[in-house]
């Protein structure tokens, strides 16, 4: 039986064959509509995939981080928690109160201002924030931030500054470089480095800032309101727990319920995930629109192929071919050019993403370089979707062959 | 009832296409018995009945009242695939138009009933050359239809016809659309498929075709009679 069944299914793979070969152009044009929903889902998927793993990779690194800001500051994904200030500052109390919390690394304060900058005889005004020099080269030197020339601040150092991509490029006639001194607020600062240019991504917040040392920022503004506070802990699985705590120490110091926005990477995460998994809804259903359009065109090609071969359907049932045997001619017909499809279709797709991916790291615009991921799963859902395309949609018209009359298909010219 | 050595018989079959006012009769009342072995020829001018006729015998199509016995069993209660398992083992079919499938060459169009039967593929190749090689088409096997002359045709679809040892062979017009030289030629291999033994039923309009069987009957409006030179 199960000889008999394999025998059928190459037979009926070579009689499908030779059919399509017959009708090269038709099938082509049904095959490109099959490849573009395929190409679609495949290039979304492993786009999203590579998308996915980039976020997290370049996030996960700050998993043992907590960020706390007042709550009337506006916070983005990376590093902009700092950017609005207002009155609502953190006191020295906070601090002492974070301080007696168990299990943490560190606690450093983020201090924020503005400040006017000379070079060459230019004043200009910008953005100063402040913060130890090894929570800055932690946070803001993670893979897609981080420095373009120059390095970050040891410990200790003093009067030296890390300017942003726009400071060093445009504020000024003459660019800044590593190594030149600026003025802020009249005194003089060593550049000690430069930020790669954040664009429009998560982050534009380093592209116009200045950030200095906690020590330097206080000596030049002579103010010390705490706009936010970096925290590290020893044991991340423990980190939602302590950033609860967190919260409700701040709140109960300043006897408001929403004084203090507790941010941690995770939580973080978890709302780019679910944008971005909105996105590859979306665009899924959108490749979900093209697959039904191409399977419209499956049916419709093999409904004129049928109706074209009735006469030989008529044949093959006199010389004694049953409604099985019909069906499934037809149906592997329909599966082999949705195949066709599929494959051309994952090919284009891989190929499509890896271009989009080499396109978005090259062009510099976004602010994570993708890697559109290439899995086995990926290629087995792209054919697999082309194959239930197949299926579905020449089952009507193979159905329609196996219940033709012999006596009238075959009189049929 | 016995029906000893005949491979088809026909009790009373009637044959009305279309309905009430409309209503065409093509067979009246046909009684035919067939013996095993046997070489007949069924002439009759167009619209007499006899492709309906052998249609019937063929088990193409069904009869509207009546019987009807291949090898004792009584086709006319089957169902489709009952009834395309009677062609496919049963009888082999020869059109007048050879009806060969187009996309497939001539052992292919050989093999194809086979394949529907079953058989493995190896069989299928051998049996196939063996038969192409009887009609003289050795050197044809990997041509397609379009390729060949219709006398070529032809004898592929004999030899496709006769893949699966049919025991009755039925032919419709198998001249028909043949130059005289081929349509002698394709005689004379249905007049040495019938020495061997097998059951040949040929329909004509032709006298001279008619005359090769070794007994003949005349179809005239749904009527079967014997035939009078």
């Amino acid at each position: 039986m199960m000889g008999w069944l394999v025998l059928m299914l190459i037979d009926n793979f070579k009689i499908a064959f030779k059919n399509i070969k017959e009708r090269k152009s038709r099938v082509f044009l049904t095959l490109i509509g099959v490849a573009i929903g395929i190409m679609a889902i495949v290039a979304l998927m492993s786009l999203g995939e590579g998308m996915q793993s980039a976020v997290e990779g370049e996030l996960a690194s700050l998993t043992d981080t907590i960020i706390v800001t007042s709550g009337n500051v506006n916070v983005n994904a990376m590093g902009g928690g700092f950017s609005g200030g207002g009155d609502n500052y953190f006191t020295q109390r906070d601090i002492d109160d974070i301080n007696r919390i168990s299990n943490l690394e560190s606690v450093n304060p983020v201090l924020f201002g503005s400040a006017i900058i000379e070079y060459n005889g230019e004043y200009k005004p910008v953005t100063l924030l402040g913060m130890d020099a090894v929570s800055m080269s932690y946070i803001f030197g993670i893979d897609f931030l981080g420095l373009k020339s120059g390095e970050f601040m040891n410990p200790g150092d003093q009067n030296k500054c890390i300017i942003g991509n726009n400071i060093a490029d445009e504020y000024f006639d003459t660019k800044i470089n590593v190594g030149n001194k600026i003025k802020i607020n009249d005194e003089n600062f060593y550049v000690n480095g430069i930020y790669r240019e954040q664009g429009a991504g998560f982050s534009t917040e380093t592209d116009d800032n200045i950030h200095l040392t906690v020590r330097d920022f206080k000596k030049i503004t002579g103010q010390e309101n705490i706009s936010g506070i970096l925290i590290r802990v020893s044991d991340v699985s423990n980190i939602e727990y302590i950033a609860n705590e967190i919260e409700f120490a701040i709140n109960e110091n300043h006897g408001e319920d929403n004084f203090a926005n507790v941010i941690t990477m995770s939580s973080i995460l978890e709302s780019i995930q679910s944008v971005l998994s909105v996105i590859s809804l979306f665009l899924l259903g959108i490749a979900a629109i093209a697959l039904l359009v191409a399977s419209i065109g499956i049916m419709n090609t093999m409904l004129t192929s049928v109706m074209e071969r009735t006469h030989e359907i008529g044949v093959m049932k006199a010389i004694g071919a049953e409604n099985t045997d019909i069906l499934t001619i037809f149906l592997t017909e329909g599966i082999l050019i949705s195949l066709f499809g599929g494959i051309t279709g994952t090919t284009l797709g891989i190929i499509g993403g890896k271009i989009f991916g080499i396109a978005s790291s090259s062009y510099g615009g976004s602010p994570i370089p993708i890697e559109p991921a290439i899995s086995l799963t990926i290629i087995l859902i792209g054919s697999g979707v082309a194959l239930i395309v197949g299926i579905i949609s020449s089952f009507y018209p193979a159905w329609k062959a196996a219940k033709m009359s012999p006596i009238e298909a075959v009189r049929y010219e | 009832m016995k029906h000893g050595d005949f491979v088809i018989i026909a009790e009373n079959i009637n044959k009305i296409y279309g309905r009430e006012d409309t209503k065409v009769q093509a067979l009246k009342k046909v009684n035919i018995k067939i013996k095993k072995g046997d070489y007949i020829t069924i002439i009759g001018p167009s619209g007499s009945g006899k492709s309906t006729f052998m249609n019937i015998i063929g088990c193409l199509d069904k009869p509207t009242s009546g019987r009807l016995y291949i090898e004792n069993t009584d086709v006319s209660t089957l169902n489709e695939n009952k009834l395309a398992k009677i062609r496919r083992e049963r009888i082999g079919f020869i059109f007048q138009k050879y009806n060969l499938i187009p996309t497939l060459n001539a052992l292919e169009n050989v093999t194809l009933s086979m394949s529907f039967a079953g058989v493995n593929f190896s069989e299928r190749m051998k049996r196939a050359k063996n038969l192409l090689g009887k009609v003289d088409l050795s050197h044809r096997l990997t041509h397609k239809p379009s390729e060949l002359s219709g006398g070529e045709q032809q004898r592929v679809a004999i030899a496709r016809a006769l893949s699966n040892n049919p025991s009755i062979v039925l032919a419709d017009e198998p001249t028909g659309n043949v130059d005289s030289k081929s349509g002698s030629k394709i005689m004379d291999i249905l007049e040495e498929i019938n020495n061997q033994g097998e059951t040949v039923i040929v329909v004509t309009h032709d006298p001279n075709i008619a005359k090769r069987g070794r007994w003949t009957v005349r179809i005239h409006d749904g009527v079967v009679s014997p035939y009078v030179d």
